[in-house]
């Protein structure tokens, strides 16, 4: 059990107001670390400032260390950290262009492959892995804006594993999506544990139990606990985790 | 009684929007068939290829490529000074400016556009000109490089407010998923937010290029008003539309010189739809990547 990601108090603020208060929290290297929780409970802001996306935005302020590999994340440089930590979002976000370049526009500008032929194996291999090269690969050069909300998202997932990243953080990924598309992805993000580290946030208390490994819930802007899946949803400590989870309120 | 006040708003609008086709359709008719009689008296490829625009001679010469030369010639300059000011003027504005920089910026370019071209050519006159004879050391700075300078400033406020429009109206969300694949803030800039705004960007040069084509009296004020053809951009040259606001006074109504006029709105007007119809090329092949 390695220690991928080390979180130490960290504080959150938009506008001074404090959406997460002294957060420590470790992520195990190759788990999913689900990431549960009502609205406004700080889950987003925790997961957006593991990148520092969050630190694009002009009002908001942090306190609080964050270690990726034992080196600090707020020291290092933004766009390096954001290949190495990537982000998937509720919304499927493909680029503006073709499919094929939306998979190699990162790569490329990175200067992870240079030659054609590369690039060519990088793309199919990443649309395998996000098991959508069967759909697209006759039209790989058409708008990625004309597929559907479900190939969308694995699209960004291919997208996403073409950059080769340490940390994947799924922010409500499935949110969008009908249940057969869920499945898949979340089918993909099993797969992807192997080679991966996970960290999910999600409305869904369901789809936390399915695929997690731990499960932290998050309330007002606290950690409130974190602990094994199968534990926390069994027999958990707290008694606002237990009214969360059996759903009698939030 | 609701569904007789329906109808008859309904009906407001249909009227007024059948208006305004008709205007267009009675406009473009009208040019058609004064423009067309002139040509049964003289030849068209002759109209636009002599070099020599002598209306009121004894012998007269309807040659209007020199006003075509005027007319491209001070379009491609004003454009090359517009297109670039303009766009990274929107892209500051829009991307890069904190706010109150740019609500003050976004208010004077506003305020730019509702200047008066008169006044604009006149504020040219008595500045632009000068000081480009005296760097260029020519005879006269009543010239096209004078009239590209002050046409490309009137362009700049059309395609700063209507790119920036279509800048900002690109998903944030394409900007974050660029940014999380770890790509800086230019390039985000550069290959997402720019070509996702490239059709409404397009749009904004088009109409600052439809602008500067139809530009007349500053035009006419600040370019020397000489027809002949211009050797480099620093000779005085004319354009077709003050040729038809100089002289339109002085034609007799039905008259060769008269005519001819109108047939150089036609030729501005197909040249104008020719610029629309290639930009509209542009936009679809843009909308299919």
């Amino acid at each position: 059990m390695v220690d991928k990601i080390q979180i130490k108090n960290l504080s959150c603020y938009y506008n001074k107001k404090c959406v997460l208060e002294s957060l420590t929290i470790n992520v195990v290297k190759n788990e999913i670390l689900s990431v549960i929780g009502p609205a406004n409970s700080g889950k987003t802001t925790f997961l957006r400032t593991l990148n520092r996306m969050s630190d694009l935005e002009v009002s908001f302020k942090r306190t609080g260390d964050v270690f990726l590999n034992e080196e600090n994340i707020f020291y290092m440089n933004m766009e390096f950290l954001r290949k190495r930590v990537s982000m998937l979002f509720a919304m499927p976000i493909p680029l503006p262009m073709s499919i094929y370049n939306n998979i190699i526009y990162a790569p490329k500008r990175l200067g992870l492959v240079n030659k054609k032929s590369d690039m060519d194996i990088l793309v199919e291999q990443s649309l395998k892995d996000a098991s959508l090269w069967n759909d697209v690969k006759d039209r790989l050069h058409t708008s990625a804006m004309k597929m559907s909300g479900g190939q969308q998202q694995r699209l960004c997932i291919a997208r996403i594993l073409a950059i080769d990243p340490e940390v994947i953080l799924f922010d409500e990924p499935c949110s969008g999506l009908d249940p057969i598309s869920t499945a898949k992805v979340e089918e993909s993000m099993l797969e992807l544990k192997r080679k991966y580290t996970i960290l999910l946030v999600t409305n869904n208390v369901k789809q936390a139990s399915r695929v997690s490994d731990r499960t932290a819930f998050f309330l007002m802007g606290k950690l409130i606990e974190v602990d094994k899946t199968e534990k926390l949803f069994i027999s958990p400590k707290e008694k606002q985790t237990e009214d969360y989870i059996t759903g009698r309120f939030g | 009684m609701r569904k007789s006040l329906d109808y008859i708003i309904e009906t407001i609008i249909f009227i007024c929007g059948m208006l305004s086709i008709i205007f267009v359709v009675l406009i473009f008719s009208f040019l058609l068939k004064e423009g067309l009689s002139f040509f049964k008296d003289f030849s068209f490829i002759k109209f636009i290829t002599n070099q020599f625009w002598y209306p009121n001679s004894k012998i007269p010469s309807f040659g209007i490529l020199p006003l075509i030369c005027g007319s491209v010639l001070v379009t491609l300059g004003a454009c090359l000074i517009a297109v670039p000011i303009g766009v990274m003027t929107a892209l500051f504005i829009s991307e890069i400016a904190p706010k109150g920089v740019r609500d003050i910026l976004k208010s004077l370019v506003e305020l730019m556009a509702a200047i008066p071209s008169v006044v604009i050519g006149f504020v040219g006159m008595v500045t632009i000109v000068p000081v480009v004879k005296n760097i260029f050391n020519l005879p006269t700075g009543l010239s096209a490089f004078s009239g590209s300078i002050m046409l490309g400033f009137m362009a700049v406020p059309t395609i700063v407010t209507i790119s920036e429009d279509a800048i900002r109206s690109v998903p944030g969300q394409y900007k974050e998923g660029a940014l999380a694949l770890g790509a800086t803030k230019w390039q985000t800039l550069r290959r997402i937010v720019l070509k996702a705004a490239m059709p409404g960007i397009i749009a904004a040069i088009m109409l600052g290029i439809g602008r500067v084509i139809g530009e007349t009296m500053a035009v006419m004020m600040i370019t020397g008003n000489a027809a002949h053809v211009p050797h480099s951009i620093f000779d005085p040259i004319r354009t077709m539309t003050s040729t038809i606001a100089a002289e339109m006074g002085e034609t007799v109504r039905g008259g060769m010189h008269y005519k001819s006029l109108f047939a150089i709105g036609l030729v501005l007007f197909l040249i104008t739809f020719i610029v629309n119809f290639i930009a509209d090329l542009f936009l679809g092949k843009n909308k299919n990547l």
